[in-house]
């Protein structure tokens, strides 16, 4: 247990139950009759939320003092990259279509993941995003963003 | 008509050659990611949702989800089967209802006995299949029964207390399992409210107005989730895997494990129908028992046959006794039968009391199809069980882009809409930090599929009350279950004070 991250996640849930509790003092208050609305469910959890978040806030005082226990570093390298180019992927999935921005993004993966093996990357990318394609578009008749216009096809 | 009666009629949907060939898939791709490490039941099953849903499309709504469920349901209990594989072969479990195998399943694999052990786990297995299957069938009926006569204050107390178990049990710390679940209600209320057509928390974003979808948000926090896990920690296979050699067992060998595999069916049954405890906790319960009542305890943790016999056959019937909650009552008692749940309501099927009346074919389908994918699922284990064996060395290299690339697929090719996929990835990112926090994400996910049935429920109640809350309380069947929702949070935290250990579910 992280009593920093707790800490931080517990002042995060307050704001969010609070934003939850404030929002719903917009929502009516009565529907077709009925004195009870929409806005009740959301009302009281939100209230639920801002006393949990303080209950947790609270608990963190007495956490006991963590020893530093050195775990293997995490590797926020590789997850960075993998995290932009699976961002850069989905902006993009509409613009360039699927099987090109899928064939880059298991590109950058696979290597990113271990650096080599050129040949093999290069054909299962390709398979894999061919082959989706395939299966669905002209198997299944599903639809997906198809190879962009200015390739000429 | 009669459960048998009933029964039939499953069969003979199960039986049609789509719904075979689906549970045949169902049961192969949850052996393999059962297997694969860093992918488990639940995300394997949330994964599956929108390609089932892009298979099934021609099919008429009653039989894609029919069928959807039926491979749904096959990659839940194939996974149980596909877990105990690592466990003996490499030390580390397959997924979290496969850690207590690893006690004596592992030692045996070193005594050169791992085709016996990974056999063994195989027939537990199927027998513990079938078992919580036939209690499935004599419980099925007489529980919806009683749960169609439940009015809206009793299925809004029902459901806080399906809400409460899992909450009570899941993670090391109450508190934030009850963050997690409010957390998950509230998000259910973003969007169009169903009874007056009010927007809620949309602020003029039209993605926002049918609501968060479902089936990103579990994509999300758990394929996704686990994915950053492996990436961030580099969990890596080492260490030698173990080689198999004989597998058909022993007369002796069945003899020893007859016993465990019947009480451990029989542990892992009960303990799958009461929710919150789900495979995990039912497989360490077995074991235990089996230590306990063991002649010769002291051969436990060094390749006892019953030490893998009894958890793997408990969390096999601890996966069929979870169907009973979701599918009579509509209450999920696991994180995989919330995701479960969900893909159900995906195709406008609300499971419940009503489910066996409004839908018999989805319900007693299913139920049939189960016992057609646990023989599929011994037939597959026994003489595979060394192709599947190879899996374990697939390079996470090619695993891990690919699953990533899998669930953007499935989440495009269901919504399609690219806030769907953000949204997927800033599920993926929180949901791996909160869960690394000991934040669980099971209860934000069933508090996602219950909201709109809690709320419901609870307007319902008090618009006959006239909006006055001791409704809950004075009518006596609501009562007994707000009572038992308080005990359930409450006795663990008592017992933690003692100093008592708790055993608790990580199952995710």
């Amino acid at each position: 247990m992280s009593k920093t991250f707790d800490r931080y996640a517990s002042l995060l849930f307050l704001v969010l139950g609070a934003a939850f509790l404030i929002g719903s003092q917009n929502i009516s208050a009565s529907a077709y009759g009925s004195n009870v609305g929409p806005n009740i469910f959301p009302l009281g959890l939100g209230a639920l939320l801002v006393l949990l978040s303080l209950r947790l806030f609270y608990e963190t005082f007495k956490y006991k003092q963590e020893e530093k226990k050195q775990g293997p570093a995490l590797d926020y390298k590789r997850f960075l990259i993998i995290l932009v180019a699976a961002l850069l992927y989905v902006l993009l999935l509409e613009e360039i279509g699927y099987v090109v921005s899928t064939f880059l993004f298991l590109l950058v993966g696979f290597q990113t993941m271990s650096k080599g093996k050129w040949l093999s990357t290069l054909l299962i990318s390709g398979a894999f995003s061919f082959g989706i394609y395939f299966l669905y578009v002209n198997v299944l008749d599903g639809s997906l963003p198809g190879l962009p216009a200015w390739l000429g096809f | 008509m009669d459960a048998f009666h009933y029964l039939l009629n499953g069969f003979a949907t199960a039986l049609q050659w789509q719904n075979i060939i689906f549970a045949f898939v169902g049961v192969l791709i949850g052996t393999v990611v059962g297997v694969l490490p860093g992918i488990g039941p639940i995300s394997g099953v949330a994964l599956l949702i929108p390609v089932t849903a892009s298979l099934t499309g021609g099919l008429p709504p009653e039989e894609a989800a029919t069928s959807a469920i039926i491979l749904l349901a096959g990659v839940y209990y194939g996974a149980m089967y596909g877990g105990s594989t690592t466990s003996i072969l490499l030390n580390t479990p397959g997924e979290s209802s496969s850690v207590v195998t690893v006690l004596d399943g592992y030692p045996m694999a070193k005594q050169g006995r791992a085709g016996v052990a990974l056999a063994i786990a195989a027939i537990g297995s199927f027998v513990a299949g079938i078992v919580s299957l036939v209690g499935l069938v004599f419980l099925a009926e007489p529980l919806s029964d009683v749960a169609l006569k439940l009015s809206p204050a009793d299925e809004f107390s029902l459901m806080i207390l399906g809400l409460c178990a899992l909450s009570g049990l899941a993670g090391k710390s109450v508190t934030k399992a009850l963050i997690m679940t409010v957390f998950g209600l509230l998000l259910a209320t973003i969007g169009m409210d169903n009874v007056s057509g009010v927007a809620r928390f949309t602020f003029d974003m039209p993605e926002l107005y049918s609501g968060l979808e479902f089936l990103t948000i579990a994509v999300g926090v758990f394929a996704l989730g686990e994915v950053f896990k492996t990436i961030l920690e580099r969990d890596a296979n080492e260490g030698e895997i173990a080689k198999i050699s004989r597998i058909l067992p022993t007369k002796q060998d069945l003899k020893e494990s007859a016993g465990p595999i019947i009480r451990g069916s029989l542990v892992g049954f009960f303990k799958g129908i009461v929710p919150g405890s789900g495979a995990t906790l039912a497989s360490f319960l077995a074991y235990l028992l089996e230590k306990k009542i063991s002649k010769n305890p002291e051969k436990f943790g060094k390749g006892a046959i019953a030490g893998v016999a009894a958890p793997e056959s408990a969390n096999n019937a601890a996966s069929g006794g979870a169907m009973i909650p979701l599918l009579t009552l509509g209450i999920p008692g696991t994180g995989t039968t919330a995701v479960l749940m969900g893909a159900l309501i995906m195709y406008n099927v609300q499971p419940g009391p009503l489910l066996f009346d409004e839908h018999p074919t989805i319900a007693w389908g299913l139920i049939a199809s189960m016992f057609i994918g646990n023989l599929m699922l011994l037939i597959l284990n026994m003489p595979l069980v060394k192709v599947f064996a190879k899996l374990i060395e697939t390079p996470p290299k090619y695993l891990i882009p690919m699953i990533v690339a899998i669930s953007i697929f499935g989440v495009y090719a269901v919504r399609v809409s690219v806030f769907d996929l953000v949204l997927l990835l800033i599920c993926g990112v929180v949901g791996y930090f909160l869960a690394k926090n000991d934040f669980p994400m099971a209860p934000l996910v069933l508090g996602l599929v219950l909201g709109p049935m809690i709320e419901n429920n609870l307007r319902r109640a008090l618009t006959t009350s006239n909006g006055d809350f001791s409704i809950f309380i004075e009518k006596p069947v609501s009562l007994v279950f707000l009572i038992i929702a308080v005990l359930w949070i409450s006795v663990p935290l008592i017992m933690k004070m003692r100093g008592k250990k708790v055993v608790v579910n990580v199952e995710g």
